[in-house]
């Protein structure tokens, strides 16, 4: 007995260890890079405050990061007013095919936010965009001069394609805990009289809470690090944010990496705020807790003839969401050249001919999928664990290892990089592939923390306890009660992450060698050298491996993604 | 009397000839071939478009069978703080550099970390695009205005090619767009016009002239020019030739002109790392970039112009009737490019923003 303890004890001590070394000496590397004086492409050995001054006083960057955190917030808003009213619809209500929505309200996280850019810009471009040029066509014969209705290099553009990237997330976190919930609240209010309106504002969407809130703060942390959306867009519509920024001093002459690694703790502290605040809303975890022991059976709330008006809702979104950004991705990427209007000359397969030729595409490809397929197991043990511990043996030692491992998610990818490669350049792992997976491992194991400790705290400790009770054994009780429940949760970390890992860049391109190519950094390499189309197809192909992978990976695990997040019970 | 074009024709043939004469062949240092095909490898940390310089390396991998060409791309000032990472942690890992910051590369080559290599063309190479023996500009960058043949005139052509003030004409107001995107080719331009010999000319009261007509900027120079290619601006004043002739032979509805005078810079330095795991292979390599075979393959195969005098032009488009060669170049002042550079964008970015 004590000798299992002590062993315990002991692989905890190097899992902790490992989760320092991987994730936290990174965000050492880079709080520590604000405090030198830079030179015109680096840093001096000599220390300096200037940069650290300039980024946390100055108005210049204050403004910057009060764009990030104002875009953000709008973002998040939206998300989540879209995303919670989707996962209403879909968890708690008798619409019709609702195995189809699900499906298709989750595509868009098989959308890499750059490839998803480079659809929109085809799309929603002023005057050669495809959607102003069909609706001006539309309406010509009814309007003189129609002026175009959509212009993505806007203020409004960089939010509606950020919402629309984002609202899978809140929808993923919160149906899975709509579907699992224990239904007797709501049917006892219901025949208390309540309306179904205040049955949902009253019952329903205070017991989802953790879940909203969960997916709220990864959507606003997200939103606040992205670059490649509102600094594009953002600076032809006038604003810059601070990730933009970020950005700028870590690529551009002269190189600004102090005032980088300043901005990037700027936004680690907005996380840790935000992270905190996560843990002050959820402090009492029973009073979300909704898998009790006994079991329950659920009536969903009847649409009546609101059923073509919520089905219509989805289809809008459906059409935004999906149908347009993937129609437009697959035109672009057999498009010799950019063209508002198409003909037929304009058209060659040769982008994917050469992707199925080309060596380093396919050495890219078995690199993507192995390190997709290796991170995903890895971040579920590993974050499973963590959680395990923090909630089950809370202790100041695993509460500060759960805070530790979910801070490299609130650091620019870019930053981040930066850290992991001064970390691991000195070690022999540089110039493999196995640092990218380190990198990814230490990016992603926040997601396995964070969604591993949600489904944790929905499963009451009264099921384990009476398993232990009638004489199970800790690792007994863990094999055949807290992971058969957990097992759609764990699954969703699974996919999740692997999806993450496929489209990861901003870590790879920092890290990648040449042996080590993945297709992100490919992509991007050829959207930076101007070459949309090749890139449009090495996104295409990139969002059919996951779609694909993520399937294969359903059909063997017989759990569905999107069923996953939250809990469910059910699968 | 001969003809001048026909007496250039001749000169660039007799030219070509006796480049060829010079020519790096398998049999032209076998000695050298025999050492590079026992290292294997050259491992090329690349600027430039990936696509046309692994076109670029199996065009030479095809004539020196037994060396593997790999390449990574890193552009600018990360390949220059990723090398300095690297050989700071004692990790050996590039051969040869293709950067396309001038100042990286000389300060490179400066602090000791690149090996002089005399590549066999070296007097054929001129002084403005060599950094002494270490390192050598692959091509040239010539900037320009690419327009879309389908929103600009050829009397608005005309018009523009007389001069950058052209732009300020009022027909262009709101028809072209710009980038305040800080690289090479997008500083070389506004390096010209904050010229002190231009200062009446030019200066920043033109920028703001320039900003006054409304252009549409985009932070990516690239996106600037996709825009153009797609009918949504009518031209850039943020081109160079290269950009444009790789999507003009893709069939693209673009051209492209040169506004007098024009900036032309040597772009792409190449120099071979102090510490390349791979010497001979490399230099093998780099006398064959910088050789007749090594320029005709980047002009045919990347469209850019090389650097290597008597190479005949093998860029494809320069026989078409719409293409003009610059009348006036400019040259850049490289240490003036240094000191302003930071300064001048900022000037350029901030005056964009403040004009909308």
């Amino acid at each position: 007995m004590r000798g299992k303890a002590l062993l315990g004890k002991a692989l905890w001590l190097i899992l902790a260890a490992s989760v320092v070394f991987i994730a936290i000496v990174p965000l050492g590397y880079v709080i520590d890079a604000q405090f030198y004086r830079e030179t015109r492409v680096g840093l001096s050995n000599e220390r300096s405050l200037v940069a650290f001054l300039d980024v946390f006083t100055s108005a210049e960057y204050l403004g910057y990061l009060a764009n990030a955190l104002v875009l953000a917030g709008v973002v998040t808003v939206l998300s989540l007013l879209i995303g919670v009213t989707l996962a209403l619809i879909i968890g708690r209500t008798d619409i019709r095919r609702k195995r189809l929505w699900d499906t298709l309200i989750t595509l868009p996280l098989y959308l890499s936010p750059f490839t998803g850019l480079m659809a929109w810009i085809a799309l929603g471009s002023e005057k050669t965009g495809f959607v102003n040029v069909a609706l001006m066509a539309m309406l010509r014969p009814f309007v003189d001069n129609p002026t175009p209705i959509f212009n993505i290099w806007s203020y409004a553009g960089v939010v509606y394609v950020m919402t629309l990237f984002f609202c899978p997330l809140v929808y993923l976190f919160t149906v899975g805990s709509l579907r699992g919930m224990n239904t007797a609240l709501e049917e006892a209010a219901r025949t208390s009289g309540a309306t179904p309106m205040a049955t949902v504002l009253k019952i329903t969407l205070p017991l989802c809470l953790p879940s909203i809130f969960a997916s709220g703060l990864l959507v606003f942390i997200l939103g606040a690090e992205l670059y490649t959306i509102p600094g594009i867009i953002g600076s032809t519509a006038g604003f810059t944010t601070l990730p933009w920024r970020i950005f700028e001093d870590s690529t551009s002459v002269p190189v600004h990496r102090a005032h980088a690694a300043a901005g990037g703790t700027m936004l680690l502290l907005v996380t840790v705020v935000g992270v905190w605040l996560q843990g002050r809303l959820t402090r009492v975890a029973e009073r979300f807790v909704t898998v009790g022991g006994k079991g329950f059976s659920g009536r969903p709330l009847a649409l009546g003839g609101w059923r073509f008006a919520a089905a219509g809702l989805i289809a809008a979104y459906v059409i935004a969401a999906d149908i347009l950004p993937f129609g437009a991705l697959l035109v672009s990427s057999v498009m010799k050249y950019s063209a508002g209007t198409l003909t037929a000359d304009i058209f060659t397969a040769k982008h994917y001919v050469m992707f199925f030729t080309t060596q380093n595409m396919i050495a890219a490809l078995g690199n993507t999928i192995f390190l997709a397929v290796l991170t995903g197991l890895v971040c579920v043990v590993v974050g499973f664990f963590i959680s395990l511990t923090e909630l089950r043996r809370p202790s100041f030692a695993t509460k500060a290892l759960a805070f530790l491992a979910v801070l490299p998610v609130a650091v620019p990818g870019l930053v981040y990089g930066l850290g992991l490669l001064w970390t691991f350049l000195r070690t022999p792992l540089y110039g493999s592939i196995w640092i990218l997976l380190f990198a990814y491992v230490a990016k992603f194991l926040p997601y396995g923390v964070m969604v591993s400790r949600t489904g944790l705290m929905q499963i009451h400790p009264e099921l384990a306890e009476s398993a232990r009770m009638s004489g199970a054994s800790a690792g007994r009780t863990m094999l055949s009660i807290t992971m058969p429940l957990l097992k759609p949760t764990l699954a969703a970390i699974l996919f999740f992450v692997m999806l993450m890992s496929i489209k990861e860049l901003s870590a790879s391109v920092l890290l990648y060698s040449q042996n080590s190519e993945v297709l992100s950094v490919l992509t991007w390499h050829y959207m930076d050298a101007g070459d949309y189309q090749f890139a449009a197809a090495i996104g295409f192909v990139q969002t059919l491996i996951m779609i694909g992978v993520v399937f294969l990976a359903q059909a063997i695990f017989r759990v569905r993604l999107d069923r996953a997040f939250g809990r469910d019970t059910s699968a | 009397m001969m003809p001048f074009k026909r007496l250039i024709a001749v000169a660039a043939l007799v030219a070509a000839c006796l480049g060829s004469a010079q020519a790096q062949t398998p049999q032209s240092d076998p000695a050298l071939y025999e050492a590079a095909k026992r290292e294997g490898t050259v491992v090329w940390y690349v600027g430039g478009p990936l696509e046309g310089m692994n076109a670029i390396a199996g065009q030479f991998q095809k004539e020196f069978p037994g060396i593997k060409i790999e390449t990574m791309r890193l552009v600018g000032i990360a390949q220059y703080q990723r090398y300095m990472d690297e050989t700071g942690a004692k990790k050996y890992i590039a051969d040869l550099l293709q950067n396309t910051d001038y100042p990286s590369m000389a300060s490179l080559a400066e602090d000791g970390h690149i090996a002089a290599w005399k590549v066999p063309s070296f007097d054929r190479i001129p002084a403005q695009f060599r950094i002494k023996e270490f390192a050598y500009a692959q091509y040239a960058s010539t900037n320009g205005i690419i327009y879309n043949v389908n929103k600009v005139t050829p009397e608005e052509v005309k018009l523009l090619e007389t001069d950058w003030a052209a732009v300020l004409d009022p027909r262009f107001k709101g028809r072209f767009s710009v980038s305040p995107m800080k690289c090479g080719v997008c500083y070389a331009p506004i390096h010209m016009f904050m010229d002190p010999q231009f200062k009446d000319r030019y200066g920043p009261e033109f920028l703001k002239k320039i900003a006054a007509q409304k252009p549409a900027s985009y932070s990516e120079v690239l996106v600037t020019i996709d825009r153009v290619i797609a009918g949504e601006q009518d031209f850039t004043i943020a081109g160079w030739e290269a950009a444009g002739a790789v999507k003009m032979l893709d069939g693209a509805p673009i051209r492209w002109l040169f506004p007098r005078p024009t900036p032309e810079f040597g772009n792409s330095w190449l120099g071979i790392s102090k510490y390349a795991p791979h010497p001979n292979a490399t230099r093998l390599f780099m006398n064959w970039l910088m050789g007749d075979q090594g320029q005709i393959a980047m002009e045919k195969l990347y469209g850019s112009k090389g650097t290597l005098d008597g190479v005949p032009d093998q860029r494809p488009y320069v026989t078409e009737s719409w293409y003009h060669q610059p009348v006036q170049y400019y040259p850049v002042d490289w240490t003036r490019w240094d000191q302003n550079y930071h300064k001048d964008m900022d000037l350029w970015a901030a005056t964009i923003k403040a004009a909308k």
